[in-house]
């Protein structure tokens, strides 16, 4: 944690968070006031969630998320916790970087999403074309801005034409210049209305999507793809496809375990709020799951690493996911009674 | 995961380090520093390393006159002829076209300037790629 100064003079608090979107919509909101944790900011908006693409390909291979789309946890957060945001995207680049400016000199502190591979203060492995990076930009200096990256320890600087080509790199999912910043925000938000909406929200995207590649079922579908994949897709292509499901669920801007352990941190927070024994039960369940979660990416690490001569197998990584999928769907069945029960 | 299990193995982020929540003793969740987990070093190295070996074959193409330098600084800047395109408000069809060494040795100053601009390159850097 540490303190810096923002164009209004006021002091702003840069908090080291696991998750880039969740984390700056946390600093918005608490520089407005709202003391609120990272981990209550994803569970509100439903952040949690899993996805597998098979026919969306980025550099060769298929995606998996185990998040929900970026946008949607600051949309729906600040939608439940009644925020108002001034939201803003543009064809210009200068104008985009005018209207930043604009905002910056009147004090407001501002969210920006930005492609990954042209911030330069990352390191460069992990420098990748993925156009859903957010920042919250704090304040001008000479030839660029004040940057507090969540993902980063301290605030660091960043050149004006970095953050430019940043802002309006091209490619799927541009972000086209958006800049998010809150108008007014309610002082003292009903969290636990939110709350509850925010994990009724999560329990039917896990369970309920009729599609057979989203939340609980996705999950078996991969998993029962990777088993199969060595012989479909030949050693080396099953590596790849393995090792870009372990970077979804362990790379920048997740937070280890697919961002199962967060909501664990969100779900104990908000048995505290509720003082319900059963929320609390379902975080130390929820913790136990992203163990699993950890040992299929330690196995599936063993797996690329010794290139086939180890004893661990696709079938143990996909049954180890298998295992996370019939637990979690228990979890979440369990939540939305839970849920059910408790009173706003 | 408990907090003396978040990976401290290596240190993979150049000095820096992430974020990871953990229990404590006390059995809370609080935000605990990593600076890297062997796992991690192996999955995204699979990456890495791939993109790198791609790179250098079309680096040693590019010096056999196979293919353009703009090949080159397209796939360093982890672009394909459709962003690149995009980028430089070019279209697709005209990128893949300046890939062949012959077609870009005949292109106008503007077009290369485009390129320059587009990959964050100077417009002699462009033509040319790195001996070694």
């Amino acid at each position: 944690m540490t303190t810096e100064v923002t164009a209004a003079g006021k002091p702003f608090v840069h908090v080291h968070s696991a998750h880039c979107e969740s984390g700056v919509t946390a600093s918005l909101f608490r520089d407005k006031g709202v003391e609120i944790s990272e981990p209550m900011i994803f569970g509100i908006g439903s952040g949690i969630f899993f996805g597998h693409l098979p026919f969306v390909k980025m550099a060769g291979v298929t995606i998996s998320t185990f998040r929900s789309q970026p946008g949607a946890v600051f949309r729906k957060a600040a939608k439940r916790l009644g925020g108002k945001f001034k939201t803003a995207r543009f064809r210009n680049p200068k104008k985009g970087m005018d209207e930043l400016r604009r905002v910056l000199a009147t004090g407001q502190i501002v969210g920006l999403t930005t492609n990954i591979y042209w911030l330069s203060y990352f390191p460069n492995r992990f420098r990748f074309q993925f156009n859903g990076h957010n920042v919250v930009v704090l304040h001008e200096i000479e030839n660029g801005f004040r940057v507090s990256d969540p993902m980063l320890e301290q605030p660091v600087d960043c050149s004006a034409e970095d953050l430019e080509r940043a802002r309006f790199a091209r490619g799927p999912l541009e972000p086209r210049g958006f800049m998010y910043y809150p108008q007014s925000v309610n002082s003292s938000p009903d969290l636990r209305a939110a709350s509850l909406k925010g994990m009724k929200d999560t329990c039917n995207m896990m369970l309920k999507i009729p599609v057979p590649i989203f939340g609980i079922r996705g999950m078996r579908y991969l998993a029962k793809k990777i088993v199969r994949s060595p012989e479909k897709l030949g050693f080396m292509g099953a590596c790849r496809e393995l090792s870009s499901v372990v970077r979804m669920q362990e790379e920048v801007g997740t937070g280890g375990a697919g961002f199962r352990y967060m909501y664990a941190a969100f779900l104990q927070e908000a048995a505290e709020l509720f003082a319900s024994e059963e929320l609390a039960r379902l975080s130390g369940e929820m913790t136990a799951i992203g163990d699993i979660w950890r040992e299929f990416a330690v196995v599936s690490a063993r797996i690329i690493k010794q290139r086939g001569q180890a004893e661990e197998t696709f079938e143990k990584a996909g049954g180890l996911m298998l295992v996370c999928a019939g637990r979690e769907e228990q979890l979440f069945k369990d939540l939305a009674q839970a849920v059910g029960k408790l009173k706003a | 995961m408990n907090v003396r299990e978040v990976p401290q193995d290596i240190t993979y982020y150049e000095g820096k380090k992430r974020a990871c929540y953990a229990l404590n003793d006390e059995g809370k969740y609080v935000i605990v520093t990593s600076s890297g987990w062997e796992v991690e070093a192996v999955v995204n190295g699979l990456a890495v390393d791939e993109m790198a070996a791609a790179l250098e074959a079309t680096r040693q193409a590019v010096l056999a006159g196979a293919k353009s330098p703009l090949c080159y600084h397209m796939e360093r800047r982890q672009m394909t002829p459709e962003i690149l395109g995009k980028t430089a408000r070019l279209a697709a069809f005209r990128v893949k076209r300046h890939l062949r060494p012959d077609v870009f040795a005949g292109l106008s100053p503007s077009v290369l300037d485009r390129y320059a601009r587009a990959l964050a390159v100077s417009r002699e850097e462009l033509k040319t790629v790195p001996q070694t």
